[in-house]
């Protein structure tokens, strides 16, 4: 919202405050300010003239050879503007006066020399006005400066609109009036306003107001007629006000109505009395179509709050007037509304039909009803300043249906002195409320706050609101920082948290890994590319980015976009993830929420095997280390996705509990990747791990013994798994064995014909003696005999 | 036999100013010193030396033999040095300026600035938190004091889900939820990913990372705000940083501000990060209002406390100097690879 620094003065006096220092403190201790814009600085000796004579220029079309009279020199003034006319007093740009910022010359135009220009409303930047230059009415004085007719110099400022969602009071520029009074200490001046009672034995008009069983949507409505509006344009004042605040100017009620929205916050609908003489508000019985005065058809909903006039709608309530009943040019009686709508039905009815109006936009935030008299003794006011000889025929006509509450709030000293951590003066407190125009009385410690209605609808209402008005206004700034003693107790650290980061940290730090964030949904399109399913999940409904619009259930597709995207220049791709997964079962329930590590490497240069060992090892690592745990790999025999290898996945098992899987990526969506490369992908469920107690490290002694070593090459088939040797290695019940690694793996197809050797290498000794030749032959066929029962043999 | 000593020793020292190798060496050991070596064959046969000379024989015999060892012994040790300066000579030059096989990969720069800030409020006895990504529409508005049809839910486009549920605007949607499951006193950070429905540009994006704590106990005071931000701020820049506090509207405070900080990149003189305006608004905050204390199973009239809101996404941003948001999102290894482990 943009406030103009001279209406402010309308209502304080500013006089010797520096005004760029008063906007920066109103940014301090009321809302944010975006911006300042300072007008009229680029023009300058721009005075009022009036044309002598007027003759077409030769050979052009558009231009005109006028003499003009300053008041001190009569001047040949070249002109392109249609509206030039003998007599007309016009603004008038003199040779060495400046307009946006650019200074006047001599000038030859069309061969003809042209001292200074006359000027346009766009020229001198109080509207986009460019259709012609500036006629004066005729009471003017040539030669005076037009700054004195036109208010051209002022200093915008431009609050940010979010700041002010909770301050209704705060829309209209007597609401920052207050504020400024109140930062500076100045007093509010008293707004002028018409005495309605002067009208009280006026006709009555019809108003009717539905009430609604459940919440009133109409909460008061005001009218009053106003008869032989004769003049068309607003002042300059209203109008310059209006352009550098961000509206247009339009005819003088279009304009009147804006100007007291501006003023007061209070938005007003002035309607054609020829065609609204009295008014019923009430919901839409059924859908309906309806042409808003942009000149829009709008579906609307039943239900929506409509004004009617005798017969049909004619705006609909809070956001926008009818086509229809628009003023026009000849109008000369209004129907004037100042009405109060509730809050929650504006906006609904706003954002239905996308038509956020300056109107709505201060209905949604909960208008003070108190404000519909105000604005229309405000109104009649200030019309009757622009239009003299306006007639009002009908009293101030008035259905109030439902009032808030008053508020009252009890707060004392100390309290204020506890919340803000500084103890101000009791003068300070009381004048900081008083000037913002609480009422209270003090007793003691004890203050009782009535809270004025324009801020009693929903801003301010427990202490805390208290809190702010008293701290804001004396500058946070002015309170200093102070520490206190509260009791420190010890931080839990939470395991799944410690596992994540310890994960994260070993995958980049030793495996080469790199973390990548992306999206919790699916790319479709890329889902296509790829050829990779996914099964159906929870979906936005409202998403405005593409078609993504399903969560994701896994983190492997994620895995396989982000190698997707690298493999294009690079020939390795490690990455990773750890981000959430969901699970819905279109139940209408709340989905069940993973934390997933998703793992990704690909490469041209090693094969699917190698790359499959090194996602294994960092598995291991990353639950060796945090767990102290061996884990299992289990084939797993029906995949469940189309990316994963039909033999070569397996799930990641530790403690008997599923954490995972790793898995090669299908050939199919592998070569849509890139034909050259080997890719596998890999999940674990951090969660899950995260639940895992970690296994207690059993400090072993070392034999002082000596211990020692065999290695037995064994044949097997070529299927047989490693994980089948262990299992009979370790049911041989070895009497000695302290450990068995693998040793070598050897496969030769055309010597072997379907077979392997394994070799294994098995360490045996005692804690209690050296272990005898007997002992360890014995030892040797225990685990031999086990084999044999297997039909596994050694290789002699 | 004097005189054969004599012409030994003449020998062995003139063979071992010929000798270039070890073998050599030990060659001339084994004839003068081994088994069958000459000395050693006259220690072996002094017993057939006449009796009144065979006590000087062997004594100057044995002298010989230890000359010889001494000679044998110098002479390796003289052998293994001249090798030790051919090999050092003659070395392979190793060229470390050659690129080798780096296998660090990288964390992502919100990791690292998620990390750092875990660390500084764990030192200051603040729990870590988790928050669900996707949410109720409850526990992201209603309980932090943002009612259906508050205007104050413009700020905050949202993604809604077909179970009417939808993905967490703002981590301030798991307040509720750490009051209820610690109650008061109460110190907790909650880091989490955040999506609003919008258009994606260098400065916009739909999913983002941010930090919010609250800190709840009896008498927390706006000066004791103050204090704390400005302690927390210092440590996450290094260095003593200026706050300031402005009025904001945030619903779930009350009073509510926009904390900003003078520039700590230039102090304020004007940069590029703070576009030349000297502040950086940073850290929304505030004393949390009554409504969300209560709410959240908290007696508003014993405890106070406040919040605030960290954006990792920003502070990711100023740190690294990334100028798009995009980029943390873009899975583009040559981006993040810029990052590394801590």
């Amino acid at each position: 919202m943009y406030i103009s620094i001279n209406w402010i003065k309308d209502f304080v006096d500013l006089e010797g405050i520096d005004v760029e220092k008063l906007i920066y403190k109103f940014t301090m201790s009321t809302a944010e300010v975006e911006g300042i814009t300072k007008h009229g600085q680029d023009v300058n000796g721009v005075i009022v003239a009036q044309i002598m004579s007027v003759e077409n220029v030769e050979n052009s079309k558009k231009l005109h050879k006028l003499m003009v009279d300053t008041g001190k020199e009569k001047l040949q003034v070249i002109c392109g503007a249609p509206n030039v006319r003998v007599g007309a007093k016009v603004a008038f740009a003199q040779v060495g006066s400046t307009i946006g910022g650019e200074k006047i010359g001599q000038a030859t135009l069309a061969g003809q020399i042209s001292n200074g220009m006359c000027c346009s409303e766009k020229e001198l930047g109080i509207s986009d006005d460019h259709s012609g230059i500036i006629i004066f009415d005729d009471d003017v004085k040539v030669g005076e400066d037009v700054k004195n007719i036109i208010p051209i110099d002022d200093i915008i400022y431009e609050v940010d609109n979010k700041s002010l969602t909770n301050r209704p009071d705060l829309w209209g520029h007597y609401g920052i009036a207050r504020e400024i009074a109140a930062i500076t200490g100045r007093k509010l001046k008293p707004l002028e306003i018409e005495d309605l009672d002067l009208y009280k034995d006026l006709e009555k008009l019809s108003i009717g107001v539905e009430c609604q069983d459940e919440k009133q949507l109409c909460l008061r409505y005001s009218a009053m007629r106003v008869e032989n509006v004769t003049r068309r344009q607003a002042s300059w004042k209203m109008k310059v006000r209006l352009f550098y605040c961000g509206m247009r100017s339009i005819n003088l009620l279009a304009d009147m109505t804006n100007y007291i929205m501006l003023e007061l916050g209070q938005p007003m609908h002035a309607f054609d009395n020829r065609m609204v003489s009295s008014v019923e508000v009430k919901v839409l019985k059924d859908d309906a179509e309806f042409t808003t005065l942009d000149g829009q058809a709008r579906k609307l909903d039943k239900g929506t709050l409509m004004i009617h006039n005798d017969k049909e709608p004619v705006a609909i309530a809070g956001v926008m007037g009818g086509l229809a009943s628009e003023i026009e040019d000849d109008t000369t009686t209004l129907f004037l509304e100042s009405a109060n709508f509730d809050a929650v039905a504006i906006r609904k009815t706003a954002s239905k039909i996308d038509l956020r109006t300056d109107a709505a936009a201060r209905y949604e935030k909960t208008l003070d009803p108190e404000l519909t008299e105000l604005a229309i003794a405000r109104f009649i006011k200030v019309l009757k300043d622009e239009d003299k000889d306006i007639k009002v025929t009908s009293r101030f006509t008035d259905v109030y249906i439902e009032r808030y509450p008053h508020i009252t709030i009890e707060i004392d000293k100390p309290y204020i002195d506890r919340a803000i951590g500084k103890v101000l003066s009791m003068e300070e407190v009381t004048t900081t409320l008083r000037n913002l125009e609480y009422d209270i009385a003090v007793d003691g410690d004890n203050i009782t706050i009535e809270v004025p209605t324009f801020r009693a609808t929903k801003d301010v209402s427990q202490k805390a609101d208290i809190i702010e008005e008293i701290a804001r206004i004396h500058g946070y700034d002015n309170i200093e920082p102070k520490t206190n003693l509260w009791a420190i107790t010890p931080v839990a650290k939470d395991p799944t948290r410690e596992l994540e980061y310890a994960a994260k940290e070993l995958l980049a730090s030793k495996y080469g890994m790199n973390e990548v964030h992306s999206y919790v949904w699916y790319n479709t399109e890329m889902n296509q590319e790829l050829g990779i399913k996914v099964k159906d999940n929870l979906k936005i409904v409202n998403g405005i980015v593409r078609l993504d619009n399903t969560l994701r259930r896994e983190m492997a597709p994620t895995m396989l976009y982000a190698i997707n995207k690298n493999m294009k220049y690079m020939s390795d791709v490690r990455v990773f993830e750890v981000g959430r997964t969901f699970e819905y079962n279109f139940d209408g329930k709340d989905a069940n929420e993973y934390k997933v590590l998703g793992l990704g490497v690909a490469s041209t240069k090693n094969t699917e095997k190698e790359l499959a060992y090194e996602v294994k090892t960092m598995i291991d690592s990353i639950i060796k280390i945090n767990k102290n745990m061996d884990v299992e790999y289990k084939n797993i025999e029906e995949v469940e996705n189309n990316w994963m290898h039909p033999v070569n996945s397996f799930e990641i098992i530790v403690n008997n509990i599923s954490v995972g899987y790793i898995s090669v990526v299908h050939p199919r969506i592998k070569d849509a990747i890139n034909s050259k490369a080997s890719i596998v992908v890999a999940e674990l469920r951090i969660d899950t791990l995260g639940d895992i107690a970690k296994h207690d490290i059993n400090y072993k002694e070392i034999s002082k013994y000596q211990t020692v070593t065999f290695d037995l090459s064994l044949i097997v088939d070529k299927d047989t798994k490693y994980s089948d040797i262990k299992a009979i290695v370790d049911a041989s019940n070895m009497k000695y064995l302290m450990e068995y690694t693998l040793v070598d793996i050897y496969e030769d197809a055309q010597k072997l014909l379907g077979k392997k050797t394994v070799t294994i290498r098995f360490t045996i000794g005692s804690y209690d003696t050296t272990l005898t030749k007997e002992q360890i032959d014995e030892e040797r066929e225990i685990v031999l005999n086990a084999l044999k029962q297997k039909d596994i043999y050694i290789n002699e | 036999m004097e005189e054969k000593l004599s012409l030994l020793r003449a020998q062995v020292k003139e063979k071992m100013n010929k000798i270039k190798s070890a073998a050599d060496v030990e060659n001339i050991r084994v004839e003068y010193l081994g088994k069958k070596g000459e000395v050693i064959d006259i220690l072996k046969n002094l017993k057939n030396v006449e009796a009144s000379k065979r006590k000087e024989v062997g004594e100057k015999a044995n002298k010989l033999r230890v000359e010889i060892e001494e000679l044998v012994e110098a002479k390796k040790a003289e052998l293994k040095e001249k090798e030790y300066e051919y090999k050092i000579k003659n070395a392979e030059k190793i060229d470390l300026t050659i690129p080798t096989e780096e296998k660090v990969g990288s964390l992502h720069p919100i990791t690292i600035v998620q990390r750092e800030l875990e660390e500084i409020f764990s030192s200051m006895g603040f729990t870590v938190e988790d928050g669900n990504e996707v949410e109720t529409e409850y526990n992201n508005f209603e309980a932090v004091n943002v009612p259906k049809y508050h205007p104050a839910r413009d700020m905050q486009d949202t993604f809604w889900l077909e179970n009417g549920e939808l993905l967490k605007t703002q981590t301030s949607a798991a307040q509720n939820k750490i009051m209820l499951k610690y109650g008061a006193p109460l110190k907790a950070i909650f880091p989490g990913r955040c999506f609003r429905n919008e258009a994606l540009d260098a400065s916009h994006e739909n999913t983002f990372f941010q930090m919010e704590g609250m800190m709840i106990d009896k008498n927390v005071s706006i000066s004791n705000l103050i204090y704390f931000m400005k302690t927390l701020l210092s440590e996450i820049f290094k260095k003593d940083v200026e706050v300031r506090l402005r009025p904001g509207f945030f619903p779930f405070v009350e009073p509510g501000f926009e904390l900003d900080i003078k520039c700590p990149y230039c102090d304020g003189v004007g940069c590029k990060v703070c576009k030349n305006g000297s502040w950086i608004e940073l850290c929304p905050c505030g004393m949390i209002h009554p409504n969300v204390l209560r709410m959240g199973g908290i007696d508003p009239e014993e405890y106070s406390g406040f919040a605030f809101g960290l954006g990792l996404s920003r502070l990711a941003m100023m740190k690294y100097n990334i100028n798009d948001l995009r980029a943390l999102n873009s899975c583009d290894v040559r981006v993040l690879k810029q990052m590394n482990i801590k």
